[in-house]
């Protein structure tokens, strides 16, 4: 007779969302091994925390958000901050050159011609935290789900996201040829 | 129609992204779009982003956590014994037994006799592991008051002080039954992290010393199952590393980390005071 386990339907629906976790864990840590670790620990804690689901919320933004905690929980023991701003005020003062680069059609047709490579190692030259908004925007969260999983307010999304964007238009438009 | 703006061209942009947008919306969305430039940039790193690789999850994992499903204890600590004995904090009874498990999917039955041996084996080498992770963090987190501009949040007129200061700001109360005397001196507290979560710290003071103790949740961290450096009636856990000597414990639902770079024996006369049983 199958054992029921941890409400065999729950871990089910978890593992539905197991591509959509992993894919947002490699393009956090840019590592295969790290991916695994934290779509594997993010399941276990989901699963641990069953009971503390309530069926009617969102699974995947809870999810997301277990993994983001656990992401941070990783960064925090290898004694990196998450909070790197100071990538994001680089791009600000960037030089000269940027003006130019981001006139309209002209980025346009740089952003066409940027290969899928660049585009994610651009993606993992922003902090943590920008990258974290972009990939959850793309994942297709609203804002205020978006602010649930960062855990922080919904003004503070829209703020990093605008920003977290414009400086990833700026490194691919250096990116492309 | 009227006008977006770019304000609103955003937003409808990032709706396109989550597919809301009816044909009445993208039709005015293209229209702002035809005579902006900066939006028609937006969108194009809309279509760069849509073209990040894939990167779902490799079939090993996915059959690793359904694995897990029917033999828990392979994916959490194992507890420390000779029967292949699941973690309590699988929700579900599973009675100990080292019969493969009769299930629904063949693959699962054929790993749970691997599963079973795995735990047996992995139960004393993650015993070590968790040591390791909560000592080494336990450092790490004593560096950080070490080097802190102002470690000391409050000085200490003693833990009449001290104590209440952390009302307020902690979701625990951090019991500590030591004031310090002639030999260790309490110097101050702060609010600090341990792993993942607030701790209380205690600065003491042992000659040129500084011992820094962690008090904190204990629930849901990696505890090590043995706890084989007895200090008095505490039950602890001890090591050396890096030039520091420390000394874990849970006393109740709290957790007690000391750290110093005093010696072994010293540190254990701190840690036999902090606490009344």
């Amino acid at each position: 007779m199958p054992r029921a386990a941890t409400t065999p339907t729950f871990a089910g629906q978890v593992l539905e969302h197991i591509d959509a976790l992993h894919a947002f864990a490699y393009r956090l840590t840019r590592s295969s091994t790290e991916a695994e670790d934290l779509a594997q620990e993010t399941f276990t804690r989901a699963i641990a925390a069953a009971a503390q689901f309530k069926t009617d919320s969102n699974l995947r933004s809870w999810l997301f958000r277990i993994l983001r905690n656990a992401h941070i929980d990783a960064l925090r023991r290898a004694r990196r901050s998450p909070l790197d701003e100071h990538n994001e005020l680089m791009d600000a003062s960037s030089d000269g050159n940027a003006s130019e680069l981001l006139r309209g059609d002209l980025e346009i047709d740089r952003l066409r011609h940027v290969v899928a490579a660049d585009i994610e190692a651009a993606l993992f030259e922003l902090s943590h935290d920008a990258r974290s908004v972009v990939l959850l925007d793309l994942e297709g969260f609203s804002e205020a789900e978006i602010a649930e999983v960062m855990g922080c307010a919904l003004g503070t999304v829209k703020s990093r996201l605008a920003r977290a964007r414009a400086s990833l238009r700026l490194k691919l438009a250096r990116y492309a040829k | 129609m009227t006008n977006l703006t770019c304000d609103q061209a955003r937003e409808e942009l990032r709706a396109a992204r989550r597919g809301e947008l009816s044909a009445e919306r993208t039709s005015a969305l293209e229209q702002h779009l035809a005579g902006c430039a900066e939006c028609r940039a937006e969108r194009a790193l809309d279509a760069a982003l849509a073209r990040l690789p894939e990167r779902a999850a490799p079939a090993q994992l996915r059959e690793r956590l359904l694995a897990s499903l029917e033999a828990p204890a392979t994916l959490t600590v194992a507890r420390e014994s000779e029967a292949a004995v699941p973690v309590a904090s699988a929700p579900h009874k599973v009675p100990p037994t080292k019969k493969t498990s009769r299930s629904k999917y063949a693959w699962a039955s054929m790993s749970a006799a691997l599963a079973i041996a795995l735990v047996i084996g992995a139960g004393a080498l993650q015993n070590s592991r968790n040591s390791e992770l909560l000592l080494n963090e336990a450092v790490n987190d004593h560096l950080r008051v070490l080097y802190a501009q102002r470690a000391i949040e409050i000085e200490s007129g003693g833990i009449h002080q001290v104590k209440p200061w952390f009302e307020g700001r902690l979701d625990f109360a951090p019991q500590l039954d030591f004031d310090g005397d002639d030999e260790f001196a309490l110097t101050g507290g702060a609010v600090g992290y341990f792993v993942d979560r607030k701790a209380a710290v205690f600065i003491y003071k042992y000659r040129l010393h500084v011992m820094t103790l962690f008090v904190f949740r204990a629930e849901g961290l990696p505890w090590p199952q043995l706890a084989s450096h007895r200090i008095g009636t505490l039950e602890t856990t001890q090591a050396s590393s890096r030039g520091f000597n420390s000394v874990l414990f849970r006393h109740g639902d709290l957790g007690y980390a000391l750290v110093s770079d005093a010696s072994a024996p010293t540190v254990d006369r701190l840690a036999a005071k902090l606490v009344r049983p």
